[in-house]
């Protein structure tokens, strides 16, 4: 039984239709990343779960049972949020322990727990200063301590890293993971950035026009995208898109990219006469020399060097532009020019142009990294 | 801004000089004149220097003032009682109903909320005696005539209003994740409204205070045409004071110096909360 | 600038199950409504009566004789011209005046704001009691100002007493009482204006006249509207200081609005005409206010939306 269990919620804002169905369910103990663009109803999802909002449409179960009569106060949940929502009236202790003040434990006990996470968050030193001494960090970590110290079973998650500066952003990628797991909670995860998301989450679940698109593990939401929506939220640079109509030819389904015939494997012949958008990761695409068959004639526009890979500009017959990106410790050419790209054929995916759904192979397997 | 030539500095600093003068002059006059006898009063030309008295204060605060045609009770006393009295309950009150109304306002948006602000706030600008003149009818029927009670109420229309509209703002300014938060870590309501949101709107509370306090001391028409006579606060009281007394100019000298003390001393003890209130009442919102 | 989703209603909290909560919460808001709103249509009702208190058998329905008859009444025209009167030269001279205390003080400095602070005093006074003070300060055997006014050459000034200076000497009460009110809104806004384009205009060497009618005037008008209107929806009703002062004498020519509807009701006990007296009074006020209100809420709302 999934700790949080949430079917067909339905929320709107006057004539705004936020959450449009959605359904989620997220297993004890899992950490699954709440990802999609802003504006989509991340925050909204939250509040709904937390009680603050009332849904207008739809059930949510927590812990096996029906929440909505249940107020925020009655929830047991642990929210951080985005832009920490300290009690600027108290010192960061005494909003750390308010969320054990309501349960009416000693105070001896309090100190002692308050002490404990702050230590785990290295905020002891902090505790006796009022939320307007505090850097952004440290407010992070004390809304992070708050939701934290009442040990929660249920731990939602709202952007707590994005108020942040880098460096600690990327030092809290590290530790939160570790942190959460040993908690044992339950966490619903929100974040606008793909590489938190894969990093953080044991799933991921992609809120997209106000329904989840798709929930699953990173890898697979990288390799077997369910849309263009879905495929286009992942990957830096993000992944090119070719209009392609494939046909049957002596048997093979075949596509047109910039002039080129490229020949798909064998378990996207069902693809054959329908209209498709053909994916293509920058990474998937390499640069070869020589005109082989299966490679297209590209005009190289443009070099960017970056640390970990370098990012490289094509444009293809017919106008269209390919990114390309290759590893940093590769060659690159130092000149623009025509060159030729290879397709990486384990790594295309189509998707139909009509609804963007991935079209399935009759493999049944998506892009192999 | 330095650039100001010398003149123009002279010329500016005798601008205020005669402003300042224009608006505490009258303030000053009348605090010597409650330290002057009649003889002293009557005197011209009208000197600054003389020999100050307490006879006046003394006559009015025991409630007997002689005059040369013989012994003369005044109440003034109990008028300034009454005034202390119906403001601090009026203000109170209108605390206690108008801080959650206030916070019901900014938090819910509810059927007739925003017709109800209006309303409210339409009649600040209307003419009480629209109101006044109707309720002395009333108030004969309802028996609310010679009652503290009834004053108390009525001043209701002075207060809440004025704490509705500036205290409501206080509660919008807070940001509502702050005592979502609350409620999340495990508070009730009512627990998140006095802990969170009350402390948090303080300074818009006690601005909206201070100023209902001041606008209900100051109130003369209420009272002129509501209060009985015993109940009268000091506005109407000097009034009725000055043509009953007759000549006595240094006791209504006094009596007005006791009239304005307490709101002047309040308005300088709290100015920073009062231009609050009174921009906030008018500008920002 | 953090981004937030869609919903508009971030600001509200939304908690179905416990819906009565912001009812209960504004029930005294509702009861002094209902309270106010109770007299208001009895006093629309007696305003459509032939009805006098001390001949109460002779109550009836006139629909709109009172307010006929005041369209003939001679008294109503001067009411109205005495009441406009007023309201325009106390506003006038208080915003000229407070704009330029305001400019003044504009500058933060001890000196400046301790002044501010004094001049706040005249606002506390019950406006009843000013009267009584100038009554005081004007009266014709003592009083200071008549003894000023008497070294300058002009004798036997009446002040109050006189119909030729009496609303004169009331104007002048309700500029010391109010004046501050206009300072303290138009120093609020002078000194939350953006320095920029001062600034900009001092490098470029413009006019200090020019900076003044072209950039801080505009920029100060919402203030300016705003503390207007405050003023004449005020001064339109003013009864205290007129009242305290000469009860609406010498004669009839302070006989403003109110004053004028209270005598109806107490000395004449004509309850309908003093009614339908209010009725227009409340009429134009509620004309004026409106346009207000609607652009103060929508100066609140933009002022929320871009917080």
């Amino acid at each position: 039984m999934a700790q949080i269990e949430v079917r067909n919620l339905r929320k709107s804002f006057k004539d705004d239709a936020v959450l449009k169905g959605l359904s989620l369910n997220v297993d004890k103990g899992e950490i699954v990343a709440l990802f999609g663009p802003s504006g989509t109803g991340k925050t909204v999802l939250l509040r709904l779960l937390a009680g603050v909002y009332a849904p207008d449409g739809g059930t949510i179960d927590l812990r096996g049972r029906d929440a909505s009569g249940t107020p925020p106060e009655k929830r047991g949940i642990g929210m951080a949020f985005q832009n920490f929502a300290l009690f600027p009236h108290m010192t960061a202790r005494d909003n750390i322990a308010s969320a054990l003040t309501a349960r009416k434990a000693d105070a001896a006990e309090i100190a002692r727990k308050v002490d404990a996470v702050a230590r785990l968050l290295k905020i002891s030193h902090v505790l006796n200063h009022s939320p307007r001494e505090l850097s952004n960090g440290q407010k992070q970590r004390t809304a992070l301590a708050r939701a934290l110290v009442a040990e929660p079973d249920i731990l939602l998650l709202d952007d707590p890293l994005r108020n942040v500066d880098a460096k600690l952003r990327y030092e809290m990628r590290l530790e939160l993971p570790a942190l959460l797991k040993r908690a044992g909670s339950t966490v619903l995860y929100v974040t606008q950035d793909f590489k938190e998301a894969m990093a953080l989450g044991d799933r991921i679940a992609v809120l997209l026009d106000g329904e989840i698109a798709q929930c699953d593990t990173p890898a697979r939401i990288y390799a077997e995208p369910a849309s263009i929506g879905v495929a286009r939220l992942f990957g830096d640079p993000t992944l090119n898109l070719v209009e392609v109509e494939p046909r049957m030819v002596d048997g093979v389904p075949e596509i047109l990219v910039g002039g080129a015939l490229i020949r798909l494997p064998a378990s996207y012949a069902a693809a054959a006469g329908g209209n498709y958008m053909l994916g293509l990761r920058p990474e998937s695409l390499h640069l070869v020399d020589g005109a082989t068959p299966g490679t297209i004639a590209v005009d190289l526009v443009a070099v960017t060097p970056l640390n970990e890979k370098s990012v490289l500009l094509f444009t293809m017959e017919g106008g269209n532009e390919l990114l390309a990106s290759e590893a940093g410790d590769r060659e690159v050419p130092r000149c623009t020019g025509p060159s030729r790209l290879a397709l990486d054929l384990d790594a295309v995916l189509l998707f139909d142009r009509d609804n963007g759904r991935r079209f399935i192979p009759a493999d049944n397997l998506g892009a192999r990294p | 801004m330095d650039r100001i030539s010398f003149i123009e500095r002279g010329f500016r600093g005798l601008l205020l000089t005669l402003i300042v003068i224009f608006f505490l002059f009258p303030i000053f006059w009348i605090l010597l004149m409650s330290f002057q006898t009649n003889e002293q009063i009557l005197r011209i030309p009208p000197s600054l220097t003389f020999v100050p008295t307490l006879d006046n204060y003394k006559a009015l605060i025991s409630g007997h003032l002689v005059t040369s045609a013989g012994t003369l009770d005044i109440a003034f006393m109990r008028n300034l009682g009454n005034s202390v009295l119906l403001s601090t309950c009026a203000v109170v009150l209108a605390l206690i109903l108008g801080v959650p109304a206030a916070y019901a306002f900014a938090r819910f948006k509810f059927w007739l909320s925003e017709d109800i602000a209006f309303t409210l706030l339409s009649f600040r600008f209307a003419p009480p005696l629209l109101v006044l003149l109707p309720l002395s009818l009333y108030f004969q029927d309802l028996g609310l005539v010679d009652t503290y009670v009834g004053l108390i109420w009525v001043y209701q229309l002075i207060a809440l209003p004025l704490i509705l509209w500036i205290v409501r703002g206080y509660f919008e300014d807070i940001s509502p994740d702050v005592e979502n938060a609350y409620r999340i870590a495990g508070h009730s309501w009512a627990r998140t409204f006095f802990k969170i949101a009350v402390p948090l709107a303080g300074p818009g509370i006690a601005a909206a205070g201070l100023l209902s306090f001041i606008f209900c001391w100051n109130n003369f028409v209420f009272a002129l045409i509501l209060a009985s006579a015993d109940k009268q606060p000091v506005t109407v009281g000097a009034l009725a004071f000055v043509t009953a007394s007759g000549i006595q100019y240094g006791q209504v000298a006094a009596a007005i110096v006791l009239s304005v003390t307490p709101t002047l001393l309040l308005a300088l003890y709290a100015q920073r909360w009062l231009v609050e209130g009174l921009s906030l009442g008018a500008v920002k919102g | 600038m953090t981004s937030q989703p869609i919903d508009d209603s971030v600001r509200v909290v939304h908690r179905r199950p416990v819906e009565w909560l912001p009812y209960l919460l504004s029930l005294p808001a509702l009861l002094v409504c209902i309270g106010i709103l109770i007299p208001f249509v009895t006093a629309l009702y007696y305003s459509t009566l032939r009805f006098r208190l001390n001949l109460p058998a002779l109550k009836g329905f006139i629909w709109f004789g009172n307010y006929t008859n005041l369209l003939y009444d001679p008294e109503f025209w001067n009411t109205v011209s005495i009441s406009l009167r007023y309201t325009a030269i106390s506003v006038g001279v208080e915003l000229v005046l407070g704009l330029i205390v305001a400019l003044l003080l504009q500058r933060r400095t001890r000196i400046n704001n301790m002044i501010s602070v004094l001049l706040l005093l005249p606002l506390m006074t019950a406006p009843a009691i000013a009267a009584l003070m100038w009554k005081l300060m004007t009266n014709p055997s003592f009083g200071i100002l008549s003894y000023l006014v008497s070294l300058a050459g002009v004798s036997d000034f009446r002040w109050a007493s006189s119909p030729s200076s009496a609303l004169f000497t009331v104007v002048l009460v309700d500029v010391w009482v109010y004046t501050p009110f206009i300072m303290v809104l138009l120093l609020a806004g002078l000194r939350s204006l953006p320095q920029q384009p001062f600034e900009a205009a001092a490098l470029d060497g413009v006019p200090r006249l020019f900076v003044f009618f072209r950039i801080t005037l505009p920029m100060l008008s919402p203030y300016i509207i705003t503390a207007s209107l405050f003023r004449l929806l005020d001064a339109i009703q003013q009864f205290d200081i007129v009242y305290a002062m000469t009860q609406g004498g010498p004669g009839n020519t302070l006989l403003v609005f109110q004053v004028r509807a209270y005598l109806e009701f107490y000395q004449y006990t004509n309850v309908g005409k003093s009614a339908a007296l209010l009725v227009v009074l409340w009429a134009i006020t509620y004309f004026l206010s409106n346009i207000f209100i609607k652009n103060w809420l929508r100066l609140r709302e933009r002022s929320h939306a871009s917080a």
